[in-house]
């Protein structure tokens, strides 16, 4: 196989954003214009049943223009980079925003400001093609055909050009590259899983989460069926995230005002165990921080909650404004740690419990209701008994439902933060927890 | 001197394929154009104007498959493209255990055009703006709407797809939607309740036909209606599902295990894998016998009814489920062959044409039965309708399933009552479709579409529709949607 990738398609750079974007600003006829660029290059080898099943790569770039008359604003897009083109996308947006009703909510472009410089773009993980990704993907398949086990799973790579200018002068421009893996084993109806999301595709650890996923699974083997009810739990850190996640995306700001949040009033309150603190860590090796967002604000470190504490909300510009919120937090980088001595390893907190459930990961997580943020969804791909410190048996996959603000308003033990990443959910680090309730509502046949 | 045209551009991609020594290849060269307005709390919040021209090709060496796509449809990337195509292809046979094989289909040349009234995009913007202003305004006009939002979606699809077998499809497809929520807040608590026009490949016709402003009225009431019912008591009930609302349960609970990929395995890592296994097919009772649920993408107006999928296959009518017993699975020509069968059902399809093409849930629907709806009601001493879509959850083998609703009505003694809050039911896929007993006849059957059905790695989005007449399902188990279940 001779192509490496890397080199071509040559993405966006810099300078050349610089020139698109003044093709756009100085024929622009608005008070405001914004152009923003994405010009995203990714591949992925998806495998299954031990074998490639699909290996693709594909490159879009994308121009969108924002522009805005007196409040009057509208947006089109491109994805064709020609002079033409451009223009043509100006024009569009100019002429939405020409006919579009005044938007109460408009704000001007932020003002132009240095963005930190973040390193998003490894060299490494930029540089990787198939051929990188086949390697990994044989070596997670050669692992599980030596056990007589079925592989299943993804090595992909992305890069990504990311620009933003307006007509004040602000100007970003960022290259962010992440290697993804995840794996699922099969051996007869159990199964095992693991996944890491990477700004380093060196640091993907294949063949450790490999053999994770495998004696997940082997362990899955002999399974039992437990009746659905509450139980103490140890969730691990993907099943930590899944739910975490789902209170990250509840705390928007304006559904805060306006009553309709399950966080409604509760800003400057307890709302999880007093020891757990949430922060937004953009500079951690380990996380996917970026230097600017897509309004043109930049990447800070912040503090979301603090022992237990809600201390901020997700806030768009203009109920930040409204609100006196400056400068606005950002959350793509979470990092959630809990006060006092940790278990050593996930081992260590089963070696502790006399008996849970030990869940590897969550499935499907949709909201039920989002007054109290009761949530529902399914364990899989490994969920086992504890008792007296040993995994005893593996169970059949269980539907909860739960809400994560009752769930984590006791902990029993936890473990240092880890890297946690799923399929429905941003990277995050998170520890494993173990709590001393958590509601299953009904069993599955597997 | 004139850029070339498609056609240059695919014979250029097809070329090299053939020369490579692949056995198959195809090229989709698409331009996109979406308009999507978004009304949130009485204001405009978002218009948005997108154009997307890209083009994928797909290359089939020595039993193993390589796809490379890109943005810039130009003389010098069309070849590099299909030469990473080709190497990648190559990559991958050096790897293959099982050579895909392709079932054979007829070389096609056709075009496709989607039947419309109205051109979506050449109705004014302000009609539009204003259409959905009113909305929010008539919503707000019941007392105690917190919030409300509408909006207009409409997409067309200019496509080209060429294959080395010869087949050549030209498509000009259209589809539009348009939908408004109020949500409603009383003593601290909140609720939503929608409007959704479904999703359907037709002109602006559809949103004209929906009146939103009449519906906003009814929403707005409905919504408050809700917020002050009272919450379910958690029991055994009768249910009588709406069309609306079965769309998803058929989509969740019968589309998605009856694709043959994941039945195959191939979805493992992420969407998951299927109950309904090759050695059910055609002696696994799925439901009672008078559930027959069947594929059809030649339905006009429906989301999968694109004349031909993306291997080139014309779109076709199959049982999926019929007199209760599983027969039938959605695949492609790629998977055909592993159940026996010397055909792909034509349900192939990519979401753009960045992305390779994989086996997507067809437009199953549920066959009308014979009874009117009101007599399905008037035999259920304790029971609920529900309406509408609302929470739903699935687990990765389609087994246990959850779902809430939008509106939920208490029936008692053959008669719809009042309104309930917090409805949520759950079952096993086989036993609850067992427990079907009685469907409603065709002058009840609606259709509901779906653009956002989540699968594959990279993650794409599949448009289907789902029609159904009110089902009634027998005693299943419902309990309350909050915390104190």
């Amino acid at each position: 196989m001779t192509v490496l990738s890397g080199t071509w398609p040559k993405l966006t750079s810099a300078e050349e954003f610089r020139f698109l974007s003044d093709l756009v600003l100085t024929r622009s006829s608005a008070d405001q214009t914004i152009v923003r660029l994405r010009d995203h290059h990714a591949g992925t080898t998806r495998f299954a049943n031990n074998q490639v099943i699909q290996n693709v790569d594909a490159r879009r770039g994308s121009l969108a223009v924002t522009v805005a008359f007196g409040g009057q604003q509208g947006t089109a897009s491109t994805t064709d980079f020609t002079a033409g083109a451009i223009q043509d996308a100006l024009a569009r947006a100019e002429r939405i925003a020409r006919v579009s009703p005044v938007d109460p909510e408009y704000l001007p472009p932020p003002d132009p400001c240095l963005f930190p410089e973040r390193a998003t773009a490894k060299p490494e993980t930029l540089a990787a093609g198939p051929v990188k990704r086949l390697e990994y993907a044989n070596e997670a398949i050669g692992h599980c055909r030596m056990e007589n086990f079925m592989a299943a799973g993804v090595v992909a790579t992305s890069r990504t050009a990311v620009g933003i200018a307006a007509s004040n002068g602000l100007f970003g421009y960022e290259v962010r590259g992440d290697a993804r893996f995840s794996l699922t084993v099969q051996t007869g109806d159990a199964t095992g899983w693991s996944a890491a999301a990477h700004r380093s595709i060196d640091h993907l650890k294949v063949q450790e989460r490999t053999l994770a996923a495998i004696a997940k699974a082997k362990r899955g083997r002999d399974v039992c069926e437990m009746p659905a009810g509450q139980y103490p739990v140890i969730l691990e850190p993907a099943a930590v995230a899944g739910l975490w996640a789902w209170v990250l995306w509840s705390l928007d700001a304006k559904s805060y005002t306006k009553g309709t949040s399950p966080f409604a009033g509760k800003l400057g309150q307890a709302i999880v165990d007093e020891r757990l603190t949430l922060k937004n860590h953009p500079d951690h090796a380990d996380l996917l921080g970026e230097g600017f967002t897509h309004d043109g604000l930049p990447s800070t470190a912040s503090l979301w909650i603090d022992h237990g504490i809600l201390k901020q909300l997700v806030y768009d510009r203009f109920t930040a404004k409204a609100d006196g919120i400056n400068p606005i937090p950002t959350l793509e980088a979470p990092a959630l740690s809990i006060a006092g001595a940790p278990a050593q390893s996930i081992q260590d907190l089963m070696k502790n419990t006399d008996r849970a459930i030990l869940v590897t990961n969550f499935w499907y997580i949709r909201p039920v209701n989002p007054q109290d943020l009761t949530l529902t969804g399914m364990t899989r791909d490994g969920t086992f008994l504890i008792e007296k410190g040993e995994i005893v048996s593996a169970v059949k996959n269980f539907r909860f439902h739960e809400s994560p603000i009752r769930a984590f308003r006791h902990l029993t033990a936890w473990t240092t933060p880890m890297e946690a990443v799923n399929s429905e959910t941003g990277k995050m680090l998170v520890p494993a927890l173990a709590l001393p309730h958590f509601r299953f509502s009904s069993v599955t046949r597997f | 001197m004139s850029s070339p045209t498609w056609d240059e551009f695919a014979e250029l991609a097809l070329k090299r394929i053939t020369a490579s020594g692949a056995e198959y290849g195809d090229i989709r060269i698409q331009d996109s154009s979406t308009e999507h307005i978004e009304g949130e709390d009485r204001r405009i919040a978002a218009i948005r104007d997108i154009k997307d021209v890209g083009f994928g090709v797909r290359v089939l060496y020595h039993g193993a498959w390589g796809f490379a796509a890109s943005s810039v449809l130009s003389l010098e990337d069309v070849p590099r493209v299909a030469n990473l195509a080709i190497e990648i292809a190559r990559g991958s046979a050096s790897v293959a255990l099982e050579k895909v094989r392709l079932v054979p289909e007829p070389v096609h040349r056709d075009r496709v055009i989607t039947p419309y009234r109205i051109d979506p995009f050449t109705i004014p913007l302000e009609k539009k703006t204003d259409l959905l202003l009113n909305t929010m305004e008539t919503l707000h006009r019941q007392s105690g709407i917190a919030r409300s939002s509408a909006s207009l979606w409409a997409r067309r699809d200019r496509k080209l797809f060429v294959s080395t077998e010869g087949s050549r499809v030209e498509f000009d497809l259209l589809a539009g939607q348009g939908d408004c929520t109020a949500t409603a807040l009383h003593e601290g608590r909140f609720a939503s309740r929608s409007f959704n026009t479904p999703h359907l490949r037709k002109g602006y016709e559809l949103i004209e036909e929906a009146d939103l402003l009449r519906e906003a009225s009814r929403v707005a009431a409905q919504a408050i209606e809700k917020v002050k019912a009272p919450a379910v008591d958690a029991g055994q009930y009768d249910l009588v599902l709406d069309p609306e609302h079965l769309s998803l349960t058929i989509h969740e609970s019968c589309g998605h295990p009856s694709e043959l990929d994941r039945a195959l395995g191939y979805e493992a890592n992420y969407a998951g894998t299927s109950f309904l296994t090759p050695e059910k097919l055609g002696n696994f009772r799925y439901g009672s016998p008078c559930v027959n649920l069947v594929a059809d993408n030649t339905e006009p107006e429906t989301m999968a009814a694109t004349g031909y999928d993306d291997d080139g296959v014309s779109c076709q009518q199959w049982d999926i489920v019929r007199n209760g017993v599983f027969v039938g699975y959605c695949t492609n020509r790629e998977v055909a062959s592993k159940i026996g069968e010397s055909r792909s059902r034509g349900s192939n399809r990519a979401d753009g044409w960045s992305s390779v093409p994989m086996v997507r849930i067809a437009n199953i629907g549920l066959e009308p039965g014979s009874a009117t709806v009101d007599e399905l009601i008037a035999d259920v001493k304790h029971g609920i309708y529900i309406e509408g879509h609302g929470s739903y959850s699935i687990d990765q083998r389609r087994y246990n399933f959850q779902f809430g609703g939008d509106a939920f009505w208490l029936i008692e003694h053959g008669r719809r009552t009042h309104m309930l809050r917090d409805v949520i039911y759950h079952g096993i896929t086989p036993e609850f479709w067992n427990s079907c007993d009685g469907v409603a006849d065709r002058t009840a059957r609606d259709r509901y579409g779906f653009i956002t059905c989540g699968k594959g790695q990279p993650g794409q989005s599949g448009w289907m529709t789902h029609a159904a007449s009110p089902a009634r399902f027998r005693q299943i188990h419902v309990i309350r949607g909050e915390g104190s279940a």
